[in-house]
């Protein structure tokens, strides 16, 4: 009973902003602004039609957003599974030193990274472009990706490959047909925090895209201006932009929920 | 041995030459040479850390060795990948797929060699029938017991129809009962498929019943190989001795000095070669002691009533010594008592090397 009522209290902590900007979404610029703030108001989707078909649509902001993110995301999976598995599994040399590298630059506030990786995507004539940014991206999302999709594949006993191998299933189709499909929990949690990272990565889109390339975290920005906030644009804006995440969240829940407690039992049943 | 009969049993000859494993600066396996016939059941048999998983790992090609060449039918396979070597295992965990159904899981050493589907069915239905587990097949191991698992392990080793079953303490996890039960069918399905066996166990009296020869392993080295009966009755070594039997031999420090034995204080008369003058370790199984108005002093330490045996432990001279005996004997704990056994019973073993002394 105590628990359902902490847990009660929790949600309503948690849930209150993204309820608040959801009223605010349906409000008009006038009704932000009424104080005392008003609960029971005349809805409109005034907002909606302005962000989606309006003149500052974010639209082509989202389909941007899409791109970096799904692209990110699909190359990070694409390098750090494999990665990870050697990093588990195979006998290499320096195999620790490289563990604590990976582990070591996600230790680097990001901050401290914009200018030199703005000079070196200037260099390289890749600023405000797709590849500058996805890049810039993957060096953040490969070592995470890596460093959580170790501590799954290191959860799969050894005996699982050497059955495999002893099936003459060999190193490649071991790991594709018996360790993989083992680790798809840690495969979709991974994709989540990745895709997440990238959608509402703020700071890098704005220095090194802004224009060409401008994700939908960069293009809600302009509804806050010097005269004035649109707060109900603003708030329609952040309700499009959430709405991917939270499908793929709820299209991979079921595995979050097994994956963000993976090694909290030693060998329990995956 | 006894399946070398059967005409299918031809290939499976295992030969083991001076295999060195070394971890570092441990060395685990100190040169064992082996041989192994085709369509024998043969156990390594050995405490923990004594090198026989190493050995049979060595011989699946899933550990690298440091000397020693591995030849199976002849072919030197050292270098060989697990999976060119025409062998199954069954491990202690029993290493299933756990996103297959039990179908799958048997299918899976199939379809790696691209098998046609009608000839992968019909297989994994035959395997699954031969361990009683063919109502299973569309389960998932975890939805298994421990005993149904273990008979998947063991269909998914049986399909491929390899020269070798590689078997490591593959009824360690099953309860008591399942246990023995499982024993016995494990070596009737060798006999019938007649396929040459090597089998990993620390249980003594599990690789004495189930084992065509064992090779017992002592500290990275093979202590003595032979049929179990002969090992039971002569082993080479006081370790040996130790180690086998349930409860094991017991062992009593001894001098030999001019023809006679003497032990805890009291020399004993023995009707048999005792060697050369010296110390000595004297061994005596718990079955051939018995209380008798003559022999070595003793005090009963304690009575353990297992029902249909009793072992009584003997103080004797500081040694606690096991006497086990069907009928149930008339002594109290506490009581001063002497204990005896025949001259045929008694195994010498020099006192520095564990050596057995010749008989």
């Amino acid at each position: 009973m105590l628990l359902v009522a902490v847990a009660a209290l929790l949600l309503v902590v948690w849930a209150f902003p993204v309820i608040w900007a959801l009223l605010t979404s349906f409000k008009t610029e006038r009704d932000v602004l009424a104080y005392p703030p008003t609960v029971i108001f005349e809805p409109t989707l005034a907002n909606y039609r302005d962000v989606l078909f309006g003149s500052a649509s974010i639209l082509p902001n989202l389909l941007s957003s899409t791109i970096v993110a799904g692209a990110s995301t699909s190359l990070t999976l694409l390098f750090a599974v494999p990665a990870a598995y050697a990093l588990a599994r195979l006998d290499l040399p320096a195999k620790r030193a490289s563990g604590f590298y990976v582990l070591a630059t996600q230790m680097l506030p990001p901050v401290g990274l914009i200018i030199p990786y703005y000079l070196v995507l200037q260099k390289v004539g890749a600023l405000d472009t797709y590849t500058g940014l996805i890049v810039i991206y993957l060096t953040f999302s490969l070592p995470f990706a890596i460093w959580l999709m170790v501590s799954y594949f290191e959860d799969i006993p050894r005996e699982m490959e050497e059955a495999a191998l002893l099936d003459r299933a060999g190193r490649l189709r071991a790991l594709w047909y018996v360790i993989l499909p083992q680790v798809r929990g840690g495969i979709a949690v991974t994709t989540i925090f990745v895709f997440l990272n990238a959608w509402n990565e703020f700071l890098f889109a704005v220095v090194i895209g802004g224009n060409r390339v401008r994700p939908v975290t960069v293009a809600m920005f302009n509804f806050i201006s010097v005269e004035q906030t649109l707060w109900a644009k603003l708030a329609a804006g952040a309700m499009l932009a959430m709405a991917p995440v939270i499908l793929l969240g709820l299209i991979a829940q079921r595995h979050i929920v097994k994956g963000l407690t993976v090694g909290a039992v030693k060998g329990a049943a995956r | 041995m006894s399946a070398t009969g059967d005409a299918a049993s031809d290939a499976g000859r295992v030969s083991m030459r001076g295999i060195v494993k070394r971890h570092g600066a441990l060395t685990v396996l100190h040169g064992i040479d082996l041989d192994i016939e085709p369509g024998e059941f043969f156990a390594l048999l050995g405490p923990s850390g004594s090198g026989k998983t190493t050995t049979l790992r060595i011989l699946a090609g899933l550990e690298s060795l440091s000397g020693g060449r591995v030849l199976l039918d002849g072919r030197d396979v050292t270098d060989r990948e697990p999976g060119e070597r025409d062998v199954a295992m069954v491990f202690q965990s029993y290493a299933l797929y756990p996103h297959m159904t039990v179908f799958d899981n048997i299918a899976f050493p199939l379809r790696m060699v691209a098998t046609p589907a009608t000839g992968i069915d019909r297989a994994v239905r035959e395997a699954a029938a031969l361990v009683h587990i063919d109502h299973l097949l569309s389960r998932r191991p975890g939805q298994l017991s421990g005993g149904q698992q273990q008979r998947t392990a063991l269909a998914r080793a049986i399909v491929r129809k390899p020269r070798l079953f590689l078997l490591d303490e593959p009824l360690s996890n099953l309860d008591a009962k399942l246990r023995l039960e499982t024993r016995v069918e494990l070596r009737k399905l060798q006999r019938a498929l007649g396929v040459t066996t090597v089998y990993v166990t620390h249980d003594q009296e599990e690789a004495m019943t189930i084992a065509d020869r064992v090779a017992v392993f002592m500290e990275g080295r093979i202590a003595q190989i032979g049929r179990p009966q002969d090992i039971f009755a002569k082993p080479s070594s006081a370790v040996v001795a130790a180690f086998l039997g349930s409860p094991p031999m017991n062992l009593l420090p001894a001098e030999v000095r001019a023809g006679t034995l003497r032990v805890a204080g009291v020399d004993l008369r023995v009707d048999r070669a005792l060697g050369a003058d010296g110390n000595v370790t004297l061994g005596v199984r718990p079955a051939a002691l018995r209380i008798a108005p003559a022999g070595m002093p003793a005090r009963v330490y304690l009575i353990e009533d297992l029902g249909d045996t009793t072992i009584v432990d003997l103080d004797v001279a500081g040694h606690i010594v096991k006497l086990r005996t069907e009928a149930r004997p008339n002594v109290r704990e506490g009581d001063n008592v002497h204990v005896a056994f025949a001259s045929h019973a008694c195994h010498l073993f020099e006192r520095d090397s564990g050596a057995r002394r010749g008989d």
